[in-house]
């Protein structure tokens, strides 16, 4: 039916992103941001998880990865990775962290003393 | 004699005899054109009759060979415009992935997907265009694809996963079937049942089951459907009624033209229509193994030895993921432990020991000393 020569260079995605959320809307909640670190937790996943969900905790199992990072990888819009993460973490698949802060600058004479007492025990 | 030659009424008759003569024969003639005439309009009115049907069987398929081409160059252009507009979908959702849009752009996706199917279904009907060629895609991804193609969605719960996948020349076409499927599945039930799926293996291959809690179908439409399903009946545009029926007829289609089955004979046990699509053998194929791509892996940084002292441990697998991009690993947790490729070899492990045992000491002397929580890094 379908001649060698007409088929589309391109093609999308075989399963659309909203079905993969099955139609739900974004998470309401802040839980999750670009920079918000996410990492697999001990606990084992079902068998019959979606593929998505499945290859989501297979990449995250390696360490601490950041959301925009996992929806890199994954080749999902965000806010549909977001969705199925605020799923695993509800589940108890994941563990997030929040992004470590900008260091605070910290009083000269702080440093100072934490040289002192490093010096005098082992200097 | 000369009284004769005389009477008028003998030269008459020599004047009338061959004048009567020619009458007769004329008439004659006149009669047997008639009789001839007449036979040749009952030939050609039995002609007729007996090409009849043949000549309307023949005006049939000219004028249905007419509408299937204006149909199918006119479907060509729409799936194309579907297929290009998916794409432009595709790359805004991941544009404003974090944008509260998303939620507007999934829907006009899904709006998209169903004008692209309708599009194809007609195609499939003229014997058009069906669509992108796919990679090969497990079952559970087909059914999902079709899935996403109807209106209501949200109502198929999809049961169970397979191991199988579908070898690509039959992704598209299964999908539209199985779309098709789930489209009179939610048609003709209540609008919140929920519609299941199920995957199952078979001696013979995969059957995806489909069970709906509408009212079921009575028996004409039951015979209507097997017909249509049956690889023998091929019904073309002309043949979907007014208003037009697709579903079966384009079930039907695929189901011929790619060699597997679809029945609906079953009541479900909710009540309803109880699908079965039935994927032979010779369409399914292994699930396709992600890429692996080992050369690429850093040997020394796998084999390298965790610092003595760091509770946390590397991940066993570094890898890359299926898009082929590296996956990160863990790395070590305690930065100022002194690397071991630059000098553990010259420590013994005496001397690392006291090294570590001293830095505990450190830290927790300076721990039990300052205020908690200085720099505000507690983890969640």
């Amino acid at each position: 039916m379908t001649a060698p020569g007409e088929q589309e260079p391109e093609s999308a995605q075989l399963v659309r992103p909203y079905v993969i959320t099955n139609g739900r809307g974004l998470p309401e909640n802040d839980q999750f941001n670009l920079i918000t670190l996410v990492t697999a937790s001990e606990e084992r996943p079902p068998s019959h998880l979606d593929p998505e969900k499945r290859g989501l905790l297979e990449l995250c199992s390696g360490g601490y990865l950041s959301v925009a990072e996992i929806a890199g990888h994954m080749g999902l819009p965000i806010g549909i990775v977001k969705v199925l993460l605020s799923d695993l973490s509800s589940d108890g698949y994941l563990v997030t962290r929040a992004p470590a802060p900008p260091a605070q600058l910290v009083d000269v004479s702080l440093l100072q003393e934490v040289l002192d007492g490093l010096q005098a025990r082992f200097g | 004699m000369t009284q004769y030659l005389q009477d008028p009424a003998l030269w008459a008759l020599i004047a009338g005899t061959p004048l009567a003569a020619t009458t007769i024969i004329r008439g004659r003639k006149a009669r047997a054109n008639l009789r001839q005439e007449k036979a040749e309009l009952e030939k050609r009115a039995a002609d007729l009759e007996n090409n009849y049907a043949e000549a309307v069987q023949e005006a049939h398929n000219r004028a249905e060979e007419a509408t299937k081409s204006a149909l199918k160059s006119a479907m060509r252009t729409l799936q194309g415009l579907a297929n290009e507009q998916q794409l432009a979908i595709s790359k805004t959702q991941d544009k404003y992935g974090e944008h509260l849009l998303l939620q507007d752009l999934l829907e006009i996706d899904h709006m998209n997907s169903q004008f692209g199917r309708r599009a194809q279904s007609i195609a499939v009907l003229c014997d058009g265009w069906l669509g992108r060629q796919r990679a090969v895609a497990s079952v559970y991804d087909v059914v999902r694809s079709a899935k996403g193609r109807i209106r209501h969605y949200t109502r198929v719960e999809i049961r169970s996963q397979s191991n199988f996948a579908l070898v690509s020349r039959a992704v598209e076409p299964v999908a539209l079937a199985l779309a098709e499927l789930l489209d009179n599945a939610t048609s003709y039930s209540a609008p919140d049942s929920p519609i299941d799926i199920t995957i199952r293996t078979v001696p013979k291959g995969v059957c995806v089951i489909i069970d709906d809690a509408g009212v079921g179908m009575n028996e004409e439409e039951k015979n209507r459907a097997d017909k249509l399903l049956s690889a023998t009946h091929a019904t073309g545009v002309t043949g979907l009624g007014n208003p037009p029926q697709f579903g079966f007829a384009v079930i039907g289609v695929l189901a011929a033209r790619y060699g597997f089955t679809v029945s609906v004979d079953s009541a479900s046990p909710y009540g309803g229509v109880r699908a079965v699509v039935l994927l032979p053998e010779d369409l399914l194929t292994n699930m396709p193994e992600p890429e692996e791509q080992p050369t690429t892996q850093a040997p020394a940084a796998a084999e390298q030895p965790e610092p003595s002292g760091s509770t946390m441990t590397s991940s066993t697998v570094g890898g890359s993921t299926a898009g082929g991009l590296p996956k990160r690993r863990r790395k070590g947790a305690i930065s100022i432990v002194p690397r071991a490729d630059a000098n553990a070899a010259a420590r013994t492990s005496e001397e690392t020991a006291s090294i570590m045992g001293a830095f505990q000491r450190g830290t927790q002397s300076g721990r039990s000393a300052a205020t908690p929580n200085r720099e505000g890094h507690d983890p969640q």
